[in-house]
């Protein structure tokens, strides 16, 4: 299959090369099934095998692109899209500033992110695997929901100045399990993110389920007071506070544009806590990485926060070029994102309650529909959903009904985060809009965050 | 290619599936423009085709889509296989509810196709409107045009040959600039509906003219603005947010799968239950909705949705009561057979997929609100007390049963005593939403209502991206906490 991806690029540039049309190709094949659950049945059983070609077209400072779902059997019809585009870009505007091409030195092939046993999963393995999460904890009134998302990718790029060319591959699960109650409206949630079949452990899901069930089906919930608390998040939670940074904190075309919310001033400054440092490290696996941007640039480790430390914008190819920047290797379908942990000796929720505490501590599992109040001070607000619980100091808990938090980032990881958990977790934040771009963050399972506000406390589900 | 789909689903038929439809699309086409800072920076189309299968078995569903037709065969028998999968976990075995068996074609109404403009024609709308935007104080200036076509052709079990051709306009204009604490602010606009067709004829350059002049001014107006006061008042609110608070806390909300639970995993669930219908008080008696796919050109009218149901125009809401859902064939029949009595007749044609590779589920079409009795802008303005005026989406999030929000708009106008006074920056506002709704103490009259366009409402798992649509008025809150 590779030789065949890699031949077809080379006709298809040999192709533009005779038509005299300077181009770029970027290839996207994705295998996906998707299981999907709801009221403890399967309500959708899908799969879809996609090969995507989007051919840029360039003229000096002209730029066009078309874009076209397709097969390897269809050479004539991709043939005719380079057409397309090189007649497109006869008629687009000059761009003020020169768009590079690459040109790559070698061919680059990476499959190390690819295991064949998660990408051919059957359907009888998806079913077992949720069948053994639910284990015996559905009831007539305790439904299951979820999806089991699994496939490979392939992102392959050439283009008519190299003779090189780039190809990845990876494989990817994403599991959500919910557990909700059809009556009292609560609901609970298991995730698990894999780049190999090794990594699926349906008995850890089970216990996490179980464990929060029985608090669940115990206690009644309860509307907690306005005001001031102490924070766990879990990795959910954090996850998506970490990918809203990403999106609006270091892209140096988004600074350029005004909406960042970290400044060119803040390069070398200390913003966040020191207890904080976020790579984008390719090396890890569980990130289904790219090694190499789609400009050829090798990709290594990239310190984007050092213990508090801001170290630099990234960049990506068109931004660089429109504002002078040098390229930093970003011009991927997604970062590597790793929150280095710290020392706190929790690995799971039943461990966070066992610990001592010196005050109520509000668990806060996950984020719901995060969205960003203002981008510039990097205020996001959402609300706690899933299974949260209020620690409270004397050693009880309470289950209480979801709340709001409506905070800066710079507050909620800055000087006020008191510890980090030892543990890690992969949280798997792949959105499924568009071409499957398996996207996951390495997280310390618990962040604890003291004195943040709740601005908003529900009275029900 | 018909002939072939209809045998194939004949086959699959008597090999024991209760119901097999095919959604073919000959073609799907898009073309996206995007003009930034006078740098056309994306000039790009799109074309794709494929079909979708799906096929119910023992009351569950399978779905397979492949974009390579040249073997039908393969491609219902993996929809059947995974049906298979899928029957070995029924809760509910799945029926559907009863429809007419329908011939019949749709055509979005449209004079000029925008696939047939030239290039440099829509660059020169763009420039000239970079041009218009291009003044001091503007940071950036964007300006887009999206165009999509495409053709549908619905064949299944029962009968139904159904083909529809489909166009969307969608274009935008937005300035964004800084003010002295380095904060970022925007205005930005997109006509809706502004005439019986939605063909190229629809980007009237006039309409854009007067508004970039407007969105430019605004902006500005908010760069020098005082905060946003954290406090209770009224806050009127305008279509530009108005028609995204009907969107996020009755249209989602309103949503049947949603309220049956079969979002619960992704999207959430809703805070009304079946036992809701005819009897909850969702809002003040001003306060009638409704989900109308009739409404002339708009992309939440279709002719005929993907379950081969006719467009409709249905109550939700009428007069603060809540009486309606928006549905599909499928969770009809469960809700009623959950609530063990028929509230739901039928389907009320709003199943949609987003294409040939997603399976259809229920989607808003327009969900609208009546215009009332309060008169005018200036009418409702004058008998507000201590208010505030809304407009612009910049921020949405809603709890995941939509039973409260917290949005964050492009602008507010302070009004004290009856009057528009100052301008601030930074302007929110929160609530419950049945608490929100039953605050409701104006409605405007037809002068205030316009119709507004969403081009990417998101649901569903894999995820969907959807057109659609709200006619809105404008519409005043009491008592809302502003500011937070
Ligand atoms: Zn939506």
């Amino acid at each position: 299959m590779k030789e065949k991806i890699l031949q077809i690029l080379a006709d298809l540039r040999a192709y533009a090369i005779g038509k005299g049309i300077e181009a770029t190709f970027f290839y996207h094949e994705e295998d996906s099934y998707l299981m999907r659950f709801a009221n403890s049945a399967i309500s959708l059983n899908t799969n879809e095998h996609l090969i995507r070609l989007e051919i840029t077209a360039y003229e000096g400072r002209k730029r066009a692109s078309y874009a076209l779902i397709t097969d390897l059997g269809k050479l004539e019809e991709m043939k005719q899209g380079i057409d397309i585009a090189g007649e497109m870009v006869k008629h687009a505007q000059p761009l003020n500033y020169d768009p590079t091409i690459p040109v790559y030195t070698e061919t680059f092939v990476d499959e190390g992110g690819f295991d064949p046993a998660l990408a051919s999963l059957s359907n009888e393995e998806r079913l077992a695997y949720f069948n053994r999460l639910a284990g015996n904890l559905e009831t007539n009134d305790v439904k299951l929901g979820g999806i089991f998302s699994s496939g490979s990718n392939i992102v392959a790029a050439a283009n008519t100045r190299s003779e090189h060319s780039i190809y990845i591959k990876t494989s990817d699960a994403q599991v959500t399990a919910v557990l909700s109650h059809a009556k009292l409206k609560w609901e609970v949630i298991a995730e698990q993110s894999a780049w190999q079949k090794s990594d699926l452990t349906p008995e850890a899901l089970h216990d996490d389920l179980a464990f929060l069930l029985e608090r669940y089906q115990n206690d009644a919930p309860q509307q907690i007071p306005l005001g001031r608390y102490d924070i766990v998040f879990g990795p959910a939670a954090t996850g998506d506070l970490i990918s809203f940074m990403n999106w609006i904190g270091f892209s140096g075309g988004a600074l350029k544009r005004g909406f960042s919310c970290l400044k060119e001033e803040q390069v070398g400054q200390k913003v966040f806590s020191d207890k904080f440092t976020l790579l984008d490290e390719p090396a890890r696996l569980e990130t289904f990485p790219s090694k190499i941007d789609l400009m050829g640039i090798k990709r290594s480790t990239f310190p984007l926060i050092e213990n508090g430390v801001f170290k630099g914008f990234t960049w990506y190819q068109d931004d660089a070029d429109e504002f002078g920047a040098q390229p930093t290797g970003h011009t991927v379908m997604h970062k590597s994102l790793w929150l280095k942990p710290g020392d706190f000796p929790a690995a799971t929720l039943r461990e966070l309650i066992e610990q001592p505490r010196d005050n109520d501590i509000l668990y806060i599992p996950y984020l719901h529909y995060m969205n960003l109040v203002n981008p510039s001070k990097g205020v996001v607000t959402a609300s706690s959903r899933f299974g949260a619980l209020l620690l409270k100091k004397d050693g009880s808990i309470v289950v209480p009904y979801n709340v709001r938090v409506t905070q800066s980032l710079f507050d909620i990881f800055g000087d006020k985060v008191a510890w980090m958990s030892k543990a890690e977790t992969v949280n798997n934040t792949s959105s499924s809009y568009g071409a499957r771009n398996p996207t996951s963050v390495i997280l310390p399972t618990f962040i604890r965050v003291n004195d943040l506000e709740i601005s908003h406390s529900n009275s029900s589900y | 290619m018909l002939k072939d789909l209809k045998q194939q689903i004949e086959r699959l038929r008597a090999a024991g599936a209760t119901y097999v439809d095919a959604r073919w699309y000959p073609y799907e086409e898009s073309n996206a423009l995007t003009m930034w800072n006078g740098n056309l920076k994306d000039a790009s189309s799109s074309r794709e085709s494929g079909v979708g299968i799906r096929v119910l078995y023992k009351g569950a569903w399978g779905f397979s889509a492949s974009s390579d037709v040249s073997n039908p065969t393969g491609l219902f028998d993996k929809a059947f296989d995974n049906a298979r999968i899928s029957a070995e976990r029924v809760t509910f075995p799945i029926r559907l509810a009863e429809k007419d068996a329908l011939q019949a074609t749709f055509n979005s109404p449209t004079k000029i196709d925008p696939f047939v403009v030239s290039l440099s024609d829509k660059i020169s709308f763009l420039k000239e409107m970079d041009e218009k935007l291009n003044q001091p104080g503007v940071l950036q200036r964007v300006g887009e045009l999206i165009f999509m076509r495409k053709q549908i052709v619905f064949v299944d079990s029962e009968g139904s040959e159904i083909e529809k051709n489909i166009v969307e306009v969608f274009p935008g204009i937005m300035v964004m600039g800084v003010d002295e604490q380095g904060v970022s602010h925007q205005r930005s606009f997109s006509p809706g509906r502004i005439a019986d067709t939605r063909g190229w004829e629809t980007i009237d350059r006039g309409i854009f003219l007067e508004n970039a002049e407007r969105i430019v001014r605004e902006m500005k107006e908010v760069l020098v603005a005082d905060e946003c006061p954290k406090e209770d008042r009224s806050v009127i609110l305008l279509p530009g947010i108005m028609f995204l608070q009907t969107h996020e806390t009755i249209g989602h909300a309103l949503e049947l799968d949603r309220i049956l639970g079969y979002e619960l995993a992704y999207a959430g669930g809703s805070f009304v239950t079946l036992d809701d219908f005819g009897k909850l008080r969702y809002g003040s008696p001003k306060l009638t909705a409704r989900a109308d796919a009739t409404l002339t050109n708009t992309p939440g009218s279709f002719g005929y949705d993907d379950d081969g149901v006719p467009a409709q125009d249905n109550l939700l809401i009428d007069k603060g009561i809540l009486v309606g859902a928006i549905t599909g064939r499928q969770m009809v029949e469960e809700a009623n057979a959950r609530a063990k009595k028929q509230i739901f007749k039928g389907s009320s044609g709003a199943n949609r997929a987003t294409a040939f590779y997603r399976v259809p589920i229920e989607r808003m079409t327009n969900i609208n609100i009546d215009p009332g009795e309060d008169g005018t802008l200036d009418d409702i303005v004058k008998s507000t007390e201590r208010g505030i005026i809304l407009d612009g989406t910049k921020s949405w999030s809603i709890g995941s049963n939509r039973e409260q929000f917290h949005f964050a708009t492009d602008i507010g106008w302070l009004v004290e005593d009856g009057k528009i006074q100052q301008v601030v920056k930074n302007s929110t506002y929160k609530g419950d939403t049945l608490k929100f709704y039953n605050s409701l103490s104006a409605v405007g009259d037809k002068s205030t209502w316009q119709v507004e366009y969403v081009n990417n409402c998101g649901k569903g798992q894999p995820n969907q991206i959807m057109q659609l649509g709200h006619g809105v008025p404008v519409c005043r809150f009491d008592n809302v906490r502003i500011g937070e």
